[in-house]
């Protein structure tokens, strides 16, 4: 009996890119480290795996991937760059407090219920900005953010801000450890937050405040909007945080900034204002970001930190067809006389060039 | 800009086509009638897509549909990630447990695991695990009852209107497990990008539900 043909197959959700949407993708990515690049900030190379503390504050259903070295350390591959840098980053903290600009590009490895079409594996680029105090730090990442798209000619992105600390005073402590509740809010269900803020004995105001979450979403109105209900302090202190963001944006000119106090899908970490980024072309967030300011709290250190990423395979999905578009190589025939010599000298003028190939 | 609406054919599609109707965003034809696959609506603003109802909420969460309408027993099912900001109120039934009478008298053997078939046997599922009990599902795609009936399983799982099949076959509801109706589902990204228009559909559909009330 023959042998069975050679499995020609990786698992579902890894991600593979050859040939020209490849080099489509090497151009996005080499167009935002320009930007980032050019806002001052540093390549910092991480490790691809680490002990499973680094990434605990994921949350339970992070969806680790996990292994067992051969002397039984158990180890897990990068699930989040901003928890792993935070950490490479605080051992540089320790040599004296500064400001930080750090910028990363890799993938990182979480699993993905099937069926959703979402990877395992997603590369992203990145930045952290670490001890960066105030809202002028989370105006600069949007617009960095919002340069990064134009770079790869994407003109038709919605960039939303919502705030860690908005919703969960909102939430108050009953509220917060609800999961139901938690997931009628990233639905944006109304009825199953009445009917869920009436099982948990939430007052009348608190109930009425979060059935109204989900409509506010929209320009600067809708933290007026927000602020014409009753409300704890650290909630006050949010919509005063986003209120500055949009005033230090506006003084940009920019106002096409969308509110969302309503968002509550985020990690563990984030403590302030956040965003993401959505493309009509494209139905998942293209990239997003924030501020965590207690992320350093388990080194010792109190620093304040924002930073973003890009998901690289959604944002060159997003980007226009013909972005980055190939020069047309010469082709040189490789049994041709002095095929080699006449390949080194199109290469000595920086031609691109192709040997043996068909044209 | 355009919405692209998700409907799902068959029987909620007729009771969807005049809520339309009175939504304003009245097909440009008989959605029940025709064989197109896309029809736009009259007013321009929305295109609709005709789909099998339990592909209906994937073509929104992948973004193929901005919007779509999905009875609330295929999202239980399914949970895929989405918005859902509206109960239209048509299309409901109960999703239940059934089966035959004697088994319900008998009561679960907890150390033996139960057979159930179902067409949702992700809700099925999470059912009897729920309530510690172990169960082997089988997923059907219809005529479910006759698994109870014929002793294929101990119990089915699946959405009651009336309840004259099952009194037919000689079931009986066990427990209910869920009220469902149709729900507006909406893309996360098409939310953001097309938000006054996906607002505007959320309103008119709103009136309507709030005069059925």
């Amino acid at each position: 009996m023959a042998d069975a043909p050679q499995q020609l197959s990786f698992p579902p959700g890894t991600e593979l890119v050859f040939g020209p949407q490849a080099a489509r993708r090497t151009r996005i990515e080499s167009e935002l480290a320009r930007v980032i690049h050019g806002w001052g900030f540093d390549d910092i190379i991480l490790p691809g795996f680490d002990a499973p503390e680094t990434f605990e504050s994921l949350g339970s259903d992070a969806g680790l991937y996990r292994l067992v070295d051969r002397e039984g350390h158990n180890l897990v591959l990068r699930a989040d760059f901003t928890q792993i840098a935070s950490k490479a980053l605080a051992m540089e903290l320790r040599r004296g407090k500064r400001q930080i600009r750090a910028t990363y590009e890799g993938r990182v490895y979480r699993f993905q219920p099937s069926g959703h079409g979402h990877r395992v594996e997603q590369s992203q680029r990145g930045l952290e900005w670490v001890n960066a105090q105030g809202p002028v730090f989370d105006a600069a990442c949007i617009l960095i953010a919002r340069e990064c798209l134009h770079a790869v000619g994407i003109d038709n992105a919605v960039i939303v801000v919502g705030h860690a600390g908005f919703v969960n005073a909102v939430l108050g402590e009953r509220g917060r450890t609800d999961r139901r509740l938690h997931e009628a809010l990233d639905h944006k269900n109304p009825s199953r937050i009445a009917e869920l803020a009436q099982r948990l004995g939430l007052d009348a105001e608190s109930a009425r405040l979060l059935e109204t979450l989900p409509l506010l979403t929209g320009g600067a109105e809708v933290l007026r909007q927000a602020a014409g209900f009753k409300l704890a302090a650290p909630a006050r202190d949010a919509l005063a945080d986003l209120e500055a963001i949009h005033e230090l944006l506006a003084q940009c000119g920019v106002n096409d900034v969308l509110f969302d106090l309503g968002e509550v899908r985020q990690f563990h970490y984030y403590s302030g204002a956040m965003f993401k980024v959505y493309s009509s072309a494209v139905g998942d967030e293209l990239g997003g970001g924030g501020r965590y300011d207690r992320l350093y709290d388990r080194f010792g250190l109190d620093v304040p930190a924002v930073g973003f990423g890009f998901n690289m395979a959604r944002l060159t999905e997003a980007a226009p067809r013909d972005f980055g578009g190939q020069i047309q190589p010469t082709s040189i025939a490789a049994n041709s006389a002095g095929a080699l010599a006449q390949a080194l000298a199109l290469r000595a003028q920086g031609k691109p060039l192709v040997v043996g190939g068909k044209p | 800009m355009t919405l692209r609406v998700a409907l799902p054919t068959g029987r909620m599609l007729k009771q969807a086509e005049p809520f339309l109707r009175q939504a304003g965003y009245a097909p440009a034809e008989v959605l029940a009638d025709t064989r197109k696959l896309t029809v736009p609506s009259q007013c321009g603003r929305v295109e609709y897509l005709l789909v099998k109802p339990v592909d209906a909420p994937l073509y929104v969460e992948q973004g193929v549909a901005d919007c779509g309408i999905s009875g609330k027993d295929t999202l239980m099912e399914l949970s895929p990630d989405l918005l859902e900001p509206l109960d239209l109120g048509f299309g409901r039934c109960r999703l239940v447990v059934a089966g035959k009478p004697e088994v319900e008298r008998k009561g679960d053997n907890v150390l033996s695991p139960v057979r159930v078939a179902s067409k949702y046997p992700r809700v099925a599922q999470h059912y009897f695990r729920k309530k510690g009990v172990p169960a082997t599902v089988f997923k059907l795609s219809g005529s479910v009852e006759i698994g109870a009936v014929l002793g294929l399983s101990h119990y089915i799982v699946d959405i009651v209107e009336t309840g004259t099949t099952l009194r037919e076959n000689g079931l009986v509801v066990i427990e209910e497990i869920s009220v469902c109706s149709a729900r507006l589902v909406v893309n996360r990204a098409a939310y953001y990008a097309k938000l006054a228009e996906v607002r505007g559909l959320i309103d008119s559909m709103s009136a309507v539900v709030g005069e059925g009330a």
